[in-house]
């Protein structure tokens, strides 16, 4: 009892000092930036912002790029996971055709700029493939964050106990079925936190796709700073956005995560 | 159909296992079971019981020599592997039920999807077969909110509910507190008696002794022993299996 006290009390003092040390930093990082346009003579101009969410033909650029990035982002999670699947039980397989095509896609992605990448699809598979620039897109983000995943759920699935294959395989399991029924659930339910992470940097690699004309939120912000000048207040206000969306979608993967241990109490009783 | 009945249902002939590092863990290991016996492998630890009960379903892969496990070859054919893991049910050390399924998936999963019963057909059976363990009561519960004995009793249902012709028990107990021990046992001696093929790897002798019909005593990879259960511990041969029941007994 008094040793839980006494944990309880050294976490919310750590709490605490987390919090300060934040506003401490957070405090001087806006007093330098502030220090910094006055000594360059900037005029701040933060009421010329919201035009651009909300223009009056409606919808403005910043909030149409926002919707782009959304989709771009949304698709590529998609067919980076199914990639990822796929590329995991490859890695794992018995076939060496299978494991050799899946070491191959992974050594070609991992070690080659993400940039090039999507030039790469946009500027040679594209006219080959006949497809537009948003599909290159999500195309080149599905192959970069595919691989990352790949390795993510492939760590989670050996993680897992032998006995559980053991367990299968007596059983008269299939394959598919073991992997289906028994391994994937509970390899996905360890690997979330570090998917979620993958999630969050596929949403902030998404504004690369900027080079290739998607009018996604970056582009969007570059062309409202070159025909305005509003540098300081677009560029931090996109950063903001992104920061929203990513810290949002870390908090969603949270609550998901408290919400299924809360129903099912294996959840936690899993964690070895 | 009678000649059908008689044939040994596990018989495993000259069986050679090295594992890589060049450990020979069975060496010309041979073993007949017939239907309805059961057979309690003993020995020190590393004599290569698990092994050999591990070659039984397929779950390691033997060097040398054949398995057959009612007339089925254990061989390179997928058809065969597949039957044999159907028809020959393992209870693990460490339970290894399906930590994210309640008890009831646990036990409907494999009904379902190997014997391809409905769900109605499964659930049947799932709840005759925890009454039949003694845990009725749990069957909506995760295997974490059970006692050790409690899912030890789960995998034996689990195994069950595949109708399996030939049970193996690897070191069912060895896991358990003391006090948990019994009702495993206890399930297990209820198989026995009716008429399951059951070949146990056990160090509990009271077992063994009680329900035993036959006693094979090994030692590195070989059989030292092998008697009717009564003959083995009244009556040993060898002066290994004297050595081996001063110690233990």
């Amino acid at each position: 009892m008094l040793a839980h006290q006494v944990r309880i009390d050294m976490l919310s003092r750590k709490n605490l000092l987390a919090y300060g040390k934040f506003l401490l930093f957070s405090g001087v990082a806006i007093w330098l930036v502030t220090a910094g346009a006055r000594g360059a003579n900037y005029r701040w101009q933060w009421y010329r912002v919201p035009q651009f969410f909300f223009s009056s033909e409606g919808t403005g650029p910043l909030l149409q790029g926002l919707l782009t990035t959304l989709g771009i982002s949304a698709l590529s999670l998609i067919c980076a996971l199914f990639l990822a699947l796929i590329t995991a039980l490859f890695r794992l397989s018995r076939s060496f055709t299978a494991r050799t095509l899946a070491r191959a896609y992974l050594e070609l992605i991992r070690n080659t700029p993400l940039l090039i990448q999507i030039f790469f699809v946009y500027f040679v598979l594209s006219p080959i493939l006949n497809i537009g620039a948003f599909a290159s897109a999500v195309l080149a983000l599905s192959l970069f964050e595919g691989s990352y995943a790949a390795e993510i759920l492939r760590a989670g699935i050996v993680s897992l106990p032998r006995g559980q294959w053991e367990a299968a395989h007596s059983l008269g399991l299939g394959l598919f079925e073991t992997y289906r029924s028994v391994i994937l659930p509970q390899a996905l339910r360890r690997v979330l936190p570090p998917l979620a992470g993958q999630a969050v940097s596929l949403i902030k690699d998404s504004s690369l796709v900027s080079t290739i004309a998607i009018y996604d939120l970056t582009m969007q912000g570059q062309k409202i700073v070159s025909e305005t000048f509003l540098a300081f207040e677009i560029w931090f206000t996109i950063a903001a956005i992104y920061l929203v969306l990513t810290f949002a979608l870390s908090m969603a993967v949270r609550f998901l995560e408290r919400r299924i241990s809360e129903k099912h109490s294996w959840w936690i009783g899993a964690h070895p | 159909m009678i000649d059908n009945m008689e044939a040994p249902i596990i018989e495993a002939v000259d069986i050679i296992k090295t594992f890589s590092g060049g450990v020979v863990a069975l060496d010309h290991f041979s073993l007949t079971v017939q239907r309805g016996e059961t057979v309690v492998v003993i020995g020190p630890s590393g004599s290569g019981k698990s092994t050999f009960l591990r070659c039984l379903n397929g779950l390691e892969e033997i060097d040398g020599g054949s398995i057959t496990i009612d007339r089925i070859p254990l061989d390179r054919h997928r058809s065969n592997r597949l039957f044999i893991r159907r028809e020959v049910g393992m209870v693990f050390q460490s339970f290894n039920l399906f930590p994210h399924m309640t008890v009831r998936k646990n036990i409907d999963l494999a009904q379902m999807h190997v014997r391809k019963k409905t769900r109605a057909q499964a659930e049947e059976k799932t709840l005759a077969l925890l009454k039949k363990v003694g845990i009725s009561e749990k069957v909506d519960r995760y295997p974490h909110e059970l006692s050790g004995g409690q899912q030890q009793r789960v995998a034996i249902a689990r195994a069950l509910a595949m109708e399996p012709k030939v049970m193996l028990f690897d070191e069912a107990t060895s896991a358990l507190d003391h006090e948990m021990i019994g009702e495993v046992l206890e399930v297990m001696r209820k198989l026995a008696a009716e008429g399951m093929t059951m070949v146990v790897v056990t160090h509990e002798m009271g077992f063994a002794r009680e329900v035993g019909d036959r006693i094979v005593f090994m030692e590195a990879g070989k059989i030292v022993e092998e008697a009717p259960t009564r003959q083995f511990f009244e009556a040993p041969r060898k002066e290994r299996t004297k050595a081996f029941l001063r110690q233990i007994l």
